[in-house]
């Protein structure tokens, strides 16, 4: 007797599955404390995907939020260490308003700074408890001689993922004072591998994350037709198209994963040639990761489902058209809805800025 | 150690937290006393082992390792059991990005690549993909010139899996900051060796990707007898690669030499891709054809046979 995979999408789950994730996780989960703030826009991003953000109190989610804004101290003498936690895992007393608390080893992390803006943006948020200033020489103070990014002030790893984040930071406050846009760009050149894909730095493989990293930061900065030729482009075409085996894998020769439904396919969007992918063998290969009990997406088929995954999936089935579930930018990976209130925020700055002059 | 003297530090996510992560008595235990040194900034043994501590509960906690590092200088450890003590973490834990920059700063504090290639071999032993391992052999050989040995260590991993598309990538790595691929022996050796790969498992992109990779920027229709050689393998050891090979073989031609019969022998792969062998890509091979026509249809050279000849020759004279 046959089984029959099944191919319904089950949109109610997902909203729970987002739900619980907001909520209390298990100890399991506890490598994820200092990134706390990623899962909660994967999750709150899902929802809004999912046209479901009314299921939760958003302006709880927004005070939370604010209060893992470090702030500039008294004496600003902490500026160059300004942007977003990722949790209260230092262990500051909650505040959610200024000014910042002095702590030897308290910073923000690139990654948290771009995910906090990006919640409180999907949220509704002005961001008018931001403060851009300290954010934005944050963000300068992290930049590599070599154009790439830190992911904090004390020092880390330096790679695609951060220049990405950079991107959106400065996309998002409408401000490139926070990076040197150039250097950025020699990295991204310098990155492109002989097969033309893009590695996460200059020699390394090719891969589906580092190279949606690359094109979307060109697209946020303006810049993607001017830097890269159209031959060029038609290269980095042809290496993304070729990723899709059913759903699509992140480098040549590996099996396939979700996420990479929505890193490829949102590169292959930017590039104008996701229409000629297989719509139907990769909506099948997500739906086939879908975790029927529990809601959520794997990598994998049965596999656990986890929100990374959850989110990217539902991306991926949102590139696809899925009918129930809400547009997504694939530069800034936000829904279109989210990205028309920051276009709105931003005009109301502009004439904020032309009104006082 | 005694711990009496300090105040432990709880988490304080207010009224309504978010993700919360529920930790049991001993994890929350270990991290209040962790935040007490933080704060205070304390420069002690028993911080440091409180961070071995840390570590086993939440390797990833990148606040832990800086702290630890501010340790090691401060309290002049002895970094060669450090060494030894971020191996066995990251034979442990080999996707965690903390782990790995850490032991890039243990090296370099030490000056002491010695140990490197060896160890990175050993993690690639048991996943010969890994992502990280490979940044970090690439920054070690890079920053400490070690690449005396390493083309003979792509091509053993090549011979076990000769579908490892990061061993490709090493070997790319490799060549182009030793040798280059300028002399045309090195490239010619190259070409050999891909085609010798290509006849054992002909359906395998990453070869094909190397083989484009070092000839596009030259012409693919540049080295001599490679397209003759290709259309040979065709028949017997086809596959999506070959056949995009030759699309692009084909497309680099007519930049030269736009003819009408160019033109036509890559629309035919195209169509052969499409409707037969990569069809999960139709739309795209389609879209490739159409694209080829419409930049080198309108002024591609007519066909040779012999009446449209004699009617190039008559516009010619007159």
């Amino acid at each position: 007797e046959e089984e029959f995979e099944q191919i319904d999408f089950l949109k109610d789950r997902h909203v729970r599955f987002f739900q619980r994730s907001l909520q209390v996780l298990p100890e399991r989960y506890s490598s994820l404390e200092t990134t706390r703030l990623t899962i909660v826009f994967f999750a709150l991003s899902g929802l809004d995907v999912l046209d479901a953000l009314h299921v939760i109190d958003k302006d709880n989610m927004i005070e939370w939020i604010y209060s893992l804004q470090v702030l500039p101290t008294e004496d600003e003498s902490n500026m160059q260490r300004c942007g977003f936690r990722g949790s209260s895992h230092i262990g500051l007393p909650y505040s959610s308003k200024g000014p910042g608390m002095a702590h030897p080893y308290d910073s923000g992390h690139i990654a948290m700074t771009y995910t906090g803006l990006a919640s409180l943006l999907l949220l509704g948020d002005d961001l008018s408890r931001v403060n851009k200033r300290a954010c934005l020489t944050g963000l300068k103070a992290l930049q590599l001689e070599d154009g790439s990014f830190y992911a904090v002030p004390e020092g880390s790893e330096n790679d695609m993922r951060f220049i990405y984040c950079a991107a959106c930071i400065c996309y998002m406050l409408d401000d490139w004072s926070g990076m040197d846009i150039h250097k950025a760009i020699e990295y991204i050149r310098r990155s492109m591998s002989y097969d033309n894909g893009i590695g996460q730095g200059a020699g390394l493989e090719s891969h589906g994350g580092s190279t949606f990293c690359a094109v979307a930061s060109l697209r946020l900065m303006g810049r993607l037709e001017e830097t890269l030729s159209e031959r060029e482009l038609d290269r980095i075409r042809r290496w993304c198209i070729m990723r899709q085996q059913t759903g699509f894998h992140g480098r040549p020769n590996k099996p396939v994963d979700t996420c990479y439904s929505f890193w490829v396919g949102a590169t292959l969007e930017l590039l104008d040639v996701f229409q000629y992918t297989n719509y139907e063998k990769n909506r099948n290969y997500i739906l086939s990761t879908q975790d029927r009990l529990v809601g959520g997406f794997a990598k994998w088929p049965d596999s656990h489902p986890d929100p990374l995954h959850a989110y990217f999936g539902l991306c991926g089935l949102s590139l696809l058209g899925e009918p129930e579930l809400m547009k997504v930018h694939p530069a800034l990976n936000v829904t279109q809805r989210a990205f028309q209130h920051l276009q709105q925020l931003q005009q109301a700055w502009r004439d904020n800025v032309s009104s006082c002059t | 150690f005694e711990w009496s003297d300090l105040e432990p530090v709880p988490q304080d996510d207010g009224p309504n937290p978010v993700v919360k992560i529920a930790y049991s008595e001993k994890f929350t235990d270990v991290f209040d006393y962790f935040r007490a040194l933080l704060k205070n900034d304390e420069k002690s043994e028993r911080a440091f082992t409180l961070t071995a501590e840390a570590i086993e509960l939440n390797a990833a906690n990148y606040t832990v390792w800086h702290y630890r590092r501010v340790l090691l200088q401060a309290l002049e450890k002895d970094l060669r059991q450090e060494m030894r003590y971020i191996t066995a973490i990251i034979e442990e834990q080999p996707k965690n990005y903390q782990v790995w920059h850490h032991r890039r700063m243990v090296v370099e504090w030490l000056s002491d690549p010695s140990e490197e290639l060896e160890f990175i071999a050993d993690i690639l032993s048991q996943d010969a993909k890994n992502y990280h391992a490979w940044q970090h052999r690439q920054w070690v050989i890079q920053e400490y010139k070690l690449w005396d040995s390493e083309l003979e260590f792509v091509e053993r991993l090549l011979e076990e899996d000769v579908r490892n598309n990061s061993a490709w990538n090493q070997r790319h790595f490799v060549i182009s900051h030793t040798t280059g691929y300028s002399d045309p022996a090195i490239l010619d050796r190259e070409v050999q060796y891909c085609l010798c790969q290509i006849r054992k498992a002909p359906h395998n992109e990453s070869v094909w990707n190397y083989l484009k990779g070092i000839l596009q920027d030259r012409g693919l229709s540049s080295h001599p007898g490679l397209l003759e050689r290709v259309l040979e393998l065709k028949e017997t050891q086809c596959s999506p690669y070959l056949l995009a090979f030759l699309v692009d073989s084909y497309e680099d031609a007519l930049e030269t030499n736009n003819t009408r019969a160019t033109l036509n022998q890559a629309q035919e792969v195209c169509a052969l891709l499409a409707q037969v062998k990569d069809t999960i890509r139709r739309e795209y091979w389609l879209f490739l054809g159409r694209s080829l026509e419409s930049k080198y249809g309108p002024t591609a050279a007519p066909q040779s046979d012999a009446a449209s000849s004699d009617a190039a020759d008559q516009q010619e004279l007159s």
